[in-house]
């Protein structure tokens, strides 16, 4: 029995259908980041598991427990909110110490927790000022005491970061995942970053529309989207997507895609049972900017590499990498080389495509055209 | 020649707008100098002369003020405005905040009675005076309906009971004053961060405790705002007591404006009614400028 099991869980505003079913569950001590642009229902779910929204049909299991009608303090949940939510008229201390007040917890005992956990996030000298006093960072981490301090079996963080500024950002991030690293609690956190979503998670949800999209660890959502949408979604730059048509090749199904004024032929390594079944259709395939790489720095070992000379269009030095500009089946692809890489736009170049990176669409469906999974691919995903 | 004068003009439009809006102003600033400061002196000296029914400017010190301190219906005028300005201060927070709780709890007919409580406010205090005469005047208020429908025993006289008449006051304008000081509580609490109050939930407050130490506190400087205004009104009241009481039964609801009023025009006391103005302006002072000193500063701290 899983530890948070979101079971075909529906929320309808009036009319309006919100979340649409989703089943999710996750493992004690799992990171779940739900993922997805705004108006996807992310923030919804969670405010569900918090309590904050009734559910409109479905179930919701904590530990075995149903909680679809228990109230949000009788839960053993703590959240974070994005505005961070401190009480303003409270001190630090009091803003940590308010929840275990609250549960007639012994003002001596209260003040320990309290100590414990200021020292934990290095907020001990801040406890007698006012929160109107701190700097932003230093709000996020009483509002994380006063997660924290509470001990409970879940914490809820509602896009906790989106108020920091871009370092402080990448920094709480770290943080947050060292927390919950050392004390292995179970954590639902919601964002719209996707490196966020990367960088934190055990386990992503992808969301769009009120419908989870895929289910996974970062590296299968990452690698094997479900579709269309994940795949534009997750990683930056973004997937490169391709317009290409499968066709016959010595008996094995391969994809050309317009370059120009020729055709480029790439041999088809993954999902090769389904893709037979699509010879001479229009497909799109889906290809990681660091699977376009210049040949010196392709892994040839591991990899399975297909070379062609394309167009350099535009050049992009980032400083660790230079992202390389060229045109392929009608749209501008990103490939990722090595810095230094001596390139000019419109001179010619060679590109290493990976092609066993390679992931091949339905235009139509926006689904992906894969083999029935076998048990390697294993921890992908649980719904489509 | 010919690139000069462009430049000229330009010199001349552009000293005109640096001095046109100081012309605009000019003449407001001068009536306001003369109109409101200048009698606001004027009446200062009076305070310490020896007028009488005309203005008299010989200068007899403190003698008007220590007249007005010995007068018997100072004194009273001086507890019926504490009386009078506690109730209303004190009664015109608690309900206003009471209604502007009820009515932030999401119901339907909000912006309807938001109204309703809002209307006694366009009203004059002279009209708010009358109407709360007529409604509490025994032969032809409350107590006549009353008789009239057969409830022969009810009385409620407090109108013309001198020990209870200022308590009339305070009702009517209490029921002016209060729909304002709702709208005032309504706008601080729909300024609250409501994640605040999910975390408060999450937190395990029960909503009365949320009210309590979550909510009201933040509310301070709206609490700081209503008695500002309700104590300078409180202060000022004139019109409605005149309409509702007349100051009387005797001198049961006389207050400072009042006999201000009386001394300086029907008794013939221009001197003693001086000081008592000034008195008056000298304790709106000490509360509204101290108000104004900390709001006009906070944008920049």
């Amino acid at each position: 029995m899983s530890f948070l099991h979101i079971n075909n869980v529906h929320k309808r505003f009036g009319e309006t259908h919100v979340l649409k079913g989703i089943d999710i569950s996750i493992e004690q001590g799992d990171f779940l980041v739900l993922v997805g642009p705004s108006g996807c229902g992310k923030s919804t779910l969670l405010n569900m598991i918090a309590g904050l929204d009734s559910i409109s049909e479905g179930e919701l299991l904590l530990d075995g427990r149903c909680i679809n009608d228990v109230h949000p303090s009788r839960r053993d949940i703590a959240m974070v909110f994005q505005s961070y939510a401190l009480y303003p008229s409270m001190t630090v201390a009091g803003n940590i110490g308010f929840g275990l007040e609250m549960r007639k917890v012994p003002r001596k005992e209260r003040r320990e927790a309290v100590d414990r956990v200021a020292k934990l996030l290095q907020i001990e000298n801040l406890l007698d000022r006012k929160p109107g006093q701190l700097s932003g960072g230093q709000r996020q981490r009483v509002a994380m005491g006063r997660a924290l301090v509470r001990d409970p079996q879940l914490f809820l963080f509602d896009e906790p970061l989106s108020n920091l500024d871009a370092k402080l950002r990448v920094d709480m991030r770290t943080e947050i995942k060292q927390l919950h690293q050392r004390l292995g609690t179970t954590i639902v956190y919601v964002t719209h970053d996707q490196i966020e979503a990367m960088t934190l998670a055990s386990r992503i949800a992808v969301m769009r529309g009120g419908e989870l999209q895929q289910l996974g660890t970062p590296q299968a959502v990452y690698d094997d989207p479900n579709n269309l949408f994940v795949a534009g979604f997750m990683g930056s730059p973004s997937m490169n997507l391709i317009e290409a048509r499968i066709v016959e090749r010595d008996g094995v199904p391969v994809a050309q895609a317009i370059a120009g004024d020729t055709t480029l032929t790439l041999p088809i390594v993954r999902d090769r049972q389904a893709l037979r079944d699509w010879c001479d259709r229009d497909v799109i395939i889906g290809l990681r900017p660091e699977a376009i790489t210049d040949p010196a720095s392709a892994n040839h070992r591991e990899g399975n590499i297909h070379e062609a000379e394309l167009p350099v269009e535009l050049v992009e030095p980032t400083g660790a990498d230079l992202y390389v500009v060229t045109s392929l089946g009608g749209a501008h692809i990103n490939a990722r080389m090595r810095p230094g890489t001596p390139l000019r736009p419109g001179e010619r170049a060679r590109f290493a495509f990976d092609v066993s990176r390679m992931v091949v669409f339905d235009p139509e469906t926006e689904g992906r055209v894969r083999d029935e999974r076998t048990a390697d691919v294993g921890d992908v995903l649980e719904t489509a | 020649m010919s690139n000069a004068s462009p430049d000229r003009d330009g010199g001349a439009r552009e000293r005109l707008q640096r001095w046109l809006p100081k012309l605009v102003l000019s003449p407001s600033c001068v009536l306001i100098l003369f109109f409101v400061y200048g009698f606001i002196a004027w009446t200062s000296y009076i305070s310490f002369s020896d007028s009488g029914m005309m203005p008299d400017y010989t200068w007899v010190g403190l003698h008007q003020w220590s007249r007005l301190w010995t007068s018997w219906t100072w004194g009273i005028a001086l507890h019926n405005i504490w009386v009078f300005g506690l109730l209303y201060i004190v009664s015109c927070i608690v309900l206003g905040l009471v209604l502007a709780i009820l009515l932030d709890q999401r119901i339907r007919a909000e912006g309807v009675l938001r109204t309703i409580y809002l209307y006694p406010m366009a009203l004059s205090f002279i009209v708010t005076g009358t109407a709360w005469q007529w409604f509490l005047n025994p032969g032809l208020g409350l107590e006549k309906t009353m008789h009239d429908l057969g409830w022969q025993s009810f009385s409620f006289n407090w109108l013309i009971d001198s020990n209870m008449a200022i308590y009339t006051v305070v009702i009517a304008a209490v029921w002016q004053a209060t729909g304002f000081v709702m709208a005032m509580f309504l706008a601080g609490l729909r300024g609250i961060d409501g994640e605040m109050i999910k975390a408060a939930q999450i937190d395990g407050a029960p909503a009365w405790k949320i009210y309590a130490r979550i909510i009201i506190p933040q509310l301070r400087p709206v609490f700081m705002s209503a008695i500002v205004v309700l104590a300078h009104l409180a202060i000022k009241s004139f019109d409605l007591i005149v309409a509702m009481t007349g100051g009387g039964p005797g001198n049961a609801t006389a207050v400072p404006a009042t006999f201000m009023y009386s001394y300086a025009f029907s008794r013939n006391e221009m001197g003693i009614a001086a000081a008592s103005a000034v008195f008056m302006l000298a304790v709106i002072a000490a509360l509204i400028i101290p108000y104004l000193y900390s709001e006009l500063r906070e944008p920049r701290s």
